[in-house]
């Protein structure tokens, strides 16, 4: 831990370097996001609600989706970017080192720029709270709640974005597998499951999970529906999901052959 | 294998758009749901309406960042690129024209027929619609390119040009039409936003398609096209000339 606060503080320095570039890109990925929600706002705004959910309820999941995938983007952007130690060959110096590959990989590097996102959507968090006016058991379980369910949703995308960086090892390139593990599934996340086609729902509550992260606790927080084992899946599921996603890595690794050079 | 490799990755990248669409169609069909009197547009027209723009992205909305510009500008080539007897600004969009050509076959053609094949997909049933389509995406694929060289070559005065990109994306996806038909949005950005070459680039030819405009919108277009590749002419006179100053 000591160690991992220590790269971790080395990285954040050299970061702010760039103070003026760290700040116009954190607005600037922020304003993405805002874009986003605003249009989504205007068509609940003008339809109501979406399959029962309106706005502020949607703003809820919104929120936890957005939180959880830019949190993974912030702290794990080496194994987000794990597509240029294969192509560029430079795995081979992480297998070196006495600190496993995958710590080296977690401390290399933040990505600040996306706290950004983060803000944002900690922003639609508060809004949404504030707009559903719930009594004060609700919101205080639900205030309880909220971080396990933002933990849930960054572990489940943190093990999302190490099997697929684990795809790296056969076939160096990743970046298209992730726009289907990680960049659709956490847009789908946004928005109630109940609006999908079946196959689609399917998907995201078994092999993407992402639906366990907010839909799950949520639709029993807000009294849509569920018993309280909605709110020991999210982290149960995270948990596995983790479990798993390490050991594909770790299989990986052992089936991984240098090009050599 | 290597091209084997490359070919997955393709096709998975082709399912995820359709995913997408999918996602952004049940939202639609969930919104209109028991509420279609209210709305201008049905469930099937916003299926319809999603299904083309998931093709149109891949011809005027997922264009290369900066169109590689910057990196020219990072390790110095730029200078030579600059000075050769060929035109800069037709040299690097011509070469993200032939990109866009290959999308069209191997990206939009397959995420249309996808669609097609699942919800349904447009077919438009006037003969002109088919001309002004072209004249269309053609003026829509002009905006676009102008558009992220325009990115792309303020790199010759701020050299980091992510920000840049990222704000020219988000407003491309936000304002041209992408979630939302621009005429559905609040009030005082659905009377700026059809002004506004975004909604050139997606929202037109995709109304086109869907015959739900008049062909006067490709003035619009033509407008915007001609307004930003003079601008982008300008500039990389501009850009010339820094570089003489620069010297070296």
């Amino acid at each position: 831990m000591n160690l991992y606060i220590k790269l971790i503080s080395g990285s954040l320095r050299s970061r702010m370097q760039y103070k003026m570039n760290f700040l116009v890109s954190s607005l600037s990925y922020g304003l993405i996001m805002a874009v986003d929600f605003v249009l989504l706002a205007a068509i609940l705004q003008r339809f109501d609600d979406v399959k029962g959910w309106n706005l502020f309820e949607v703003g809820l999941l919104y929120g936890i989706s957005s939180v959880a995938i830019t949190l993974y983007r912030v702290f794990c952007v080496e194994v987000h970017n794990f597509e240029r130690y294969m192509v560029e060959g430079e795995f081979d110096s992480l297998l070196i080192r006495p600190v496993s590959p995958l710590s080296l990989l977690l401390t290399k590097n933040l990505d600040l720029s996306r706290i950004g996102g983060t803000i944002q959507g900690i922003l639609i968090l508060i809004i949404s709270i504030i707009g559903l006016n719930l009594e004060n058991v609700e919101l205080f379980l639900l205030l309880i709640y909220l971080p396990i369910s933002i933990l849930a949703g960054v572990i489940i995308c943190f093990s999302l974005g190490l099997l697929t960086a684990t795809i790296a090892f056969w076939t160096q390139r990743i970046k298209d597998f992730q726009t289907f593990t990680l960049y659709a599934p956490f847009n789908a996340a946004n928005y109630p499951m109940n609006i999908y086609p079946g196959w689609l729902k399917i998907i995201f509550f078994t092999v993407i999970p992402v639906g366990f992260m907010n839909y799950t606790p949520i639709l029993f927080l807000l009294n849509k529906g569920g018993s309280l084992w909605n709110l020991a899946l999210p982290p149960a599921v995270a948990i596995v999901f983790l479990f798993l996603s390490l050991r594909f890595w770790h299989f990986g690794i052992r089936h991984y052959h240098s090009t050599g050079s | 294998m290597r091209n084997m490799q490359y070919k997955v990755a393709h096709l998975i990248n082709n399912a995820a758009s359709a995913i997408f669409g999918f996602v952004f169609i049940a939202i639609w069909v969930g919104v209109l749901q028991g509420k279609e009197n209210e709305s201008p547009y049905s469930a099937l027209d916003m299926t319809y309406y999603i299904a083309a723009v998931q093709c149109i992205l891949w011809l005027s909305g997922f264009l290369t960042a900066g169109l590689n510009i910057q990196n020219g500008v990072r390790n110095g080539a730029i200078s030579l690129e600059l000075v050769r007897p060929t035109n800069f600004f037709l040299y690097v969009t011509s070469q993200e024209a032939g990109r866009l050509l290959y999308n069209f076959f191997f990206r939009s053609i397959p995420i249309g027929l996808v669609f097609a094949l699942t919800v349904g997909f447009y077919v438009p049933q006037h003969v002109p619609s088919y001309l002004f389509l072209c004249i269309s995406i053609f003026l829509a694929i002009i905006i676009s390119i102008n558009l992220h060289y325009l990115v792309g070559i303020s790199a010759c005065w701020t050299t980091e040009i992510d920000w840049a990109h990222f704000v020219n994306f988000t407003l491309l996806i936000g304002l041209g039409g992408q979630l939302v038909p621009i005429d559905l949005l609040p009030a005082p950005l659905s009377f700026i936003t059809p002004y506004l070459p975004f909604a050139g680039a997606i929202y037109y030819p995709v109304m086109i398609f869907l015959e739900k405009v008049s062909s006067e919108v490709l003035f619009i277009q033509l407008f915007w096209a001609v307004l930003l590749t003079l601008m982008n002419l300008w500039l990389t006179e501009k850009a010339r000339h820094k570089l003489e100053i620069q010297g070296g």
